[in-house]
């Protein structure tokens, strides 16, 4: 059954294939034409990751949830469904932006081997990883939202959300220094090379699994 | 007869309207209407059979629990709902591949020849097409998996006599191929019920007002057209609500025999659906 809402959500989808398009070209002339190697992964996947979400309206303007609820279905695979969709996008939206960066570096360092663009896998996919971190991050907590309070409302407190956790961080920022708390960078940098990867994984792992029961707790007790 | 579907007291609590134990049944083989006013409770009711809204109360589908067996009995049930539907962003050649994932009985070729049969286009967006063609895409993804039981809201409102008639009429060869099927179809335009339903379920404020074979409905009811000089003979317990015209009383009765038999009245007209709703709802008790 969740075949049949995903092939929903992507039949609807395909009308942002012609945006898809033209990001992707956009990303291609950047990488040419700046030093921005590495923004195409974060970019698309940001992009792809968000389109995923307009699923929501799309089954707003058409009242679909009361139907599919008639459909043999429930609200624990209408829930799931989503994160499916959401957690697909981001993936695939990361593959594709370095695919794209490989791909037009090595096109380009054909074609004008004058030139050399000298492209860091390491850090490509650390920047496309940090690139899915932050959209996953924005995905947790906005889907609980839309299921709570649709399409539009569920935006505005997004962006609330988003805004009280840059102040949290911001201000955790400003006590560190205004009281001149002595952190030991060397180590919290090799910290990060040696465990920043598993934990990053981790914790998108546990940010949509907390997410995802707080969606379906929510969807669980909505009337439609 | 065995019943597709018994509803035992169900009720519902909004902030700002309440569903009161409603009580009927749906027998195998048989139309059943339900009828009353907008806002009246047709929806919340057929939100609750579907399990679509939490009410209480017993619900049994097929003899199974509506919602210990939800998933095995939307297997074999359609839905009809006026306002919903899977997006208007979909082709009806989408609607097949998507429908044939969730019903493992789905019937492509049932489904194609219904398009057809409807002037459905496959590759036009479901948005662009008009009311009727809306309602009859909606069907036929509702019929083309075989199903036991439609369940169908307002599937003629705000559509034109012509359509309505076609659309009567899928109602009535599909229930005819099968005489297991079994249809629940709500609205506020009663005179679709006349000609093909069984029974007639009247709910008004959310509360059950009667539940007739419509046979007997219509046989048996009957508005009285007298005097007031005649009126004020009548019992109280002979009629259920009158309505004072410029020159005479108009009385609904349940049992116009009686009242023939009993107060020598002979202008008592056959009533229609409507008339009897409208006399029940605007009519002083």
């Amino acid at each position: 059954m969740i075949k049949g809402l995903l092939k929903k959500d992507l039949f609807n989808l395909a009308s942002y294939k012609t945006s898809l398009i033209i990001i992707i070209v956009f990303c291609g002339i950047a990488i040419i034409g700046t030093d921005a190697i590495n923004l195409a992964p974060t970019v698309i996947c940001a992009i792809v990751g968000m389109i995923s979400l307009s699923t929501f309206s799309y089954d707003e303007i058409s009242k679909s949830n009361k139907y599919i609820l008639t459909l043999p279905t429930n609200r624990k695979e209408i829930v799931k469904e989503k994160y499916i969709l959401a957690i697909g996008a981001t993936i695939f939206g990361g593959l594709l932006g370095i695919l794209l960066t490989i791909l037009v570096v090595n096109v380009m360092n054909y074609i004008r081997p004058e030139n050399m663009i000298n492209l860091d896998y390491k850090i490509l996919i650390t920047t496309a990883l940090g690139g899915i971190f932050c959209i996953s991050l924005l995905q947790a907590i906005q889907i609980p939202s839309v299921f709570k309070w649709g399409a539009e409302k569920g935006r505005i407190q997004m962006f609330i959300s988003l805004f009280i956790i840059i102040a949290v961080i911001g201000g955790i920022y400003f006590l560190v220094t205004k009281f001149n708390i002595n952190i030991n960078i060397e180590m919290l940098s090799d910290f990060i090379n040696k465990f920043g990867l598993i934990i990053l994984i981790a914790l998108m792992v546990v940010m949509y699994f907390v997410s995802y029961k707080i969606a379906y707790k929510i969807y669980r007790n909505k009337e439609e | 007869m065995e019943n597709s579907i018994e509803l035992q007291n169900v009720s519902k609590k909004y902030k700002d309207f309440e569903l009161k134990t409603i009580s009927f049944n749906v027998p195998q083989g048989c139309i059943v209407g339900l009828i009353g006013e907008n806002g009246a409770g047709k929806t919340t009711t057929i939100k609750s059979i579907l399990n679509i809204t939490k009410s209480e109360g017993t619900i049994k589908i097929f003899g199974k629990d509506s919602v210990k067996n939800e998933k095995e009995i939307k297997e074999e049930t359609g839905v009809v709902l006026d306002d919903s539907f899977l997006s208007e962003y979909l082709t009806a050649k989408q609607v097949n591949s998507i429908m044939k994932e969730f019903y493992k009985t789905w019937n492509e070729e049932k489904y194609i020849s219904l398009l057809k049969q409807f002037n459905l286009p496959t590759d036009k967006l479901i948005k662009d097409f008009s009311s009727g063609m809306k309602m009859k895409l909606k069907i036929a993804t509702a019929i083309s998996h075989n199903p036991k039981l439609l369940i169908l809201d307002e599937p003629t409102s705000g559509l034109d006599p012509v359509v309505r008639n076609e659309i009567l009429d899928i109602f009535r060869k599909y229930i005819e191929e099968d005489e297991t099927r079994s249809i629940l179809l709500s609205t506020h335009i009663t005179t679709d019920l006349e000609h093909i339903s069984d029974y007639i379920v009247f709910i008004e404020k959310g509360k059950m007002i009667f539940n007739l074979p419509t046979d007997e409905l219509l046989e048996n009811y009957g508005i009285i057209k007298c005097s007031k000089e005649d009126f004020t003979r009548l019992n109280k317990k002979d009629y259920i609500a009158y309505k004072k015209g410029k020159y005479q009383y108009e009385v609904l009765t349940s049992n116009k025999n009686n009242i023939r038999n009993r107060y020598n009245i002979t202008t008592i007209d056959k009533p229609s659906i409507e008339d009897i709703m409208l006399l029940y709802i605007k009519g002083e008790k």
